[in-house]
């Protein structure tokens, strides 16, 4: 059907998709525009909406003084390590899944379930795990939780890909003596690469954005930014430019991931559930 | 004339629902080839590892919430635990507090069913009206979900205070009343469902988009030259095509809403007093604040129970999907 022109339903819809930005990107603006605002303007009556001056000290302060380069640094130790074991352990496994239903439904199952596990459920047992295993508020330990959370989610959206990746060059590589190992790494992975990609950087984003079991594994030794941000929040002093320069950093990283990888994010998020 | 083709039209479309559920959402049925035994202890090879990880990690958390939920083990009282049967559920089911939690994970819930989804169903439409820009517009739209929790709860600390918060601000300016807002014992938990929703709806929003965007254009077309209104475009097509990925979008985020931790931790810690604690949370207390660790491994081992049945159900309606697709 063929439109000239501006309708009134198009204008309603412009309208209304305008009005859904503001909800919800105002928070994030309001946050972007505090972390600029120079100390005097943090809490004023009526609210600034333009700072008078950028002050990006805001940002040094929180670097230095409110230990965000460590946050930074260990945030990204965690992430990309815990990233990396996951798909290292996740890959295969998604391949088993997907190609020779390895453990049938119910294997698939028990997988799945372990990645909806409530994480309070099993604070307490794993607290005493790491505890026994003397790694309390290290790097090891929340490197290993983080991968369990994530090699569920990894096996399972893989294994849609896989299984939507036709077998037949796979044969003809078996046909030609190809070992099943070179089938799949030389073959079946290639093929996946982009949902490879996909799922790390929704691993790296899962592992870089938790907070409960930083909250509840570390202490001083390691500090990721999701578990210094609440902290920093408590008490009567909320140093507001400060923090919201330190939640800036916090946010970018994962942001900018969102953006390159918009035309994985739908598979991804849904869990492979959504196509 | 018309109205009878378009209703035809329609309940063609509706016929035709397996096949398109098939272009949104499928896992495909065919079974993997038998290549005798080498494929399948190849693929328990690959996934021997893997399993070892989960094992050491979920295991040891089941056995330990299976046997401490049947103990008496309080870490304050310096007495050893010792068995006591099923007295933990008994004092559950008898604790206020419990039902108290479970009423607040409840309206968690009914936020995501009742507001999340018909808001994410809504703006996808709208986005799905769009000729341009339509990614551009859901990326940016997912920003609230794919921050950290800590970053979001930070950007709420600053809208929602009482004394310097834009929100009470505005609100003064229509000399409306300015509520403490969290702190409000009335206001906190509807804050807590608000925060929930702006950082989760974009996410309805994007699994509805995907589905609208699979479904052939031919249909909706056809629909719309016979005369049908938008209104009937979306509860006599869109709605019954959709089932599968709405019922999988629901129950996605039914487990999400269920374990929801995070938000509450920071941005009221439960309170005030208990108005805000969920079953996560009030679990989180007794084990980390009161270290009742019997009944705090009592109350996991329940809630555990409760996503497993919820994950089967997931499975079901993927499963479900597929064999709508199989049948093709």
């Amino acid at each position: 059907m063929k439109r000239s022109g501006l309708t009134l339903s198009d204008l309603l819809t412009y309208a209304a998709l305008a009005l859904a930005l503001v909800v919800f990107l105002s928070p994030v603006l309001w946050m972007l525009i505090t972390a600029v605002k120079p100390p005097h303007e943090w809490l004023t009556t009526p609210p600034i909406l333009i700072p008078s001056e950028l002050h990006w000290a805001n940002f040094t302060d929180a670097l230095v003084t409110w230990g965000g380069a460590k946050g930074l640094e260990d945030s990204l130790i965690v992430a990309s390590l815990s990233t990396l074991l996951s798909l290292l352990l996740g890959v295969p496994a998604a391949y088993a899944l997907g190609r020779f239903n390895t453990g049938g439904e119910n294997l698939s199952f028990t997988v799945l379930s372990i990645l909806f596990m409530p994480p309070v459920a099993v604070a307490i047992p794993m607290y005493l795990f790491w505890s026994a295993l003397r790694l309390l508020d290290s790097y090891t330990a929340l490197i290993l939780q983080y991968t369990v959370f994530n090699l569920p989610f990894i096996a399972w959206v893989l294994k849609s890909f896989f299984e939507d990746i036709p077998r037949g060059m796979e044969e003809s590589a078996l046909v030609n003596g190809a070992t099943r190992w070179r089938a799949f790494w030389q073959i079946a992975v290639p093929l996946a690469r982009p949902a490879v990609l996909a799922v790390a950087v929704l691993a790296f984003i899962f592992s870089w954005n938790e907070f409960f079991f930083a909250l509840i594994l570390t202490r001083a030794n390691v500090t990721t930014l999701p578990f210094i941000l609440p902290v920093l929040m408590e008490g009567h002093n909320i140093l507001w430019g400060d923090i919201a320069a330190l939640a800036t950093l916090a946010a970018l990283p994962v942001v900018i991931l969102a953006f390159a990888l918009q035309r994985y994010l739908v598979r991804g998020l849904s869990f492979g559930t959504v196509r | 004339m018309r109205g009878r083709t378009a209703r035809r039209e329609i309940a063609g479309a509706v016929r035709l629902l397996p096949a398109m559920t098939s272009a949104s959402v499928s896992v495909p049925a065919v079974q993997p080839r038998r290549r005798g035994d080498t494929g399948r202890s190849f693929g328990w090879l690959m996934i021997a590892p893997c399993l070892a990880m989960l094992a050491a990690n979920s295991i040891f958390p089941l056995i330990y919430a299976v046997t401490v939920a049947f103990e008496s083990y309080q870490v304050l009282i310096p007495v050893p635990h010792r068995f006591i049967g099923l007295r933990n559920f008994e004092r559950i089911f008898s604790d206020p507090l419990f039902w108290s939690s479970l009423g607040v994970t409840a309206w968690f819930i009914a936020g995501v069913v009742l507001l999340q989804f018909p808001v994410g169903f809504g703006l996808a439409l709208l986005l799905n009206r769009l000729r341009r820009y339509q990614e551009m517009l859901a990326t940016l739209l997912l920003i609230p979900t794919i921050i950290s929790t800590s970053v979001a709860a930070f950007q709420w600390v600053q809208l929602f205070n009482y004394q310097f918060g834009p929100i009470n601000y505005l609100l003064g300016l229509l000399h409306l009343p300015q509520p403490t807002w969290t702190a409000d014992p009335a206001l906190a938990l509807p804050c807590l469902i608000f925060v929930d929703l702006w950082q989760w709806t974009p996410f309805m929003t994007l699994l509805m988009f995907a589905g609208l965007r699979s479904l052939p254009s031919s249909i909706i077309d056809a629909a719309r030259v016979d005369g049908s209104t938008a209104w009937q475009v979306v509860w006599r097509i869109y709605l019954p095509l959709l089932r599968p990925v709405i019922g999988i979008a629901l129950i996605l985020r039914i487990l999400m809403a269920f374990k929801l931790f995070d938000i509450i931790y920071v941005l009221t810690s439960g309170g005030p007093g208990t108005v805000t604690e969920n079953l996560a949370f009030f679990t989180y207390v007794q084990g980390f604040r009161y270290f009742n660790m019997g009944y705090a491994a009592a109350l996991s081992l329940l809630q555990l129970i409760a996503v497993a049945v919820l994950a089967k159900l997931l499975i079901r309606l993927t499963r479900r999907a597929s064999a709508a697709t199989a049948k093709e």
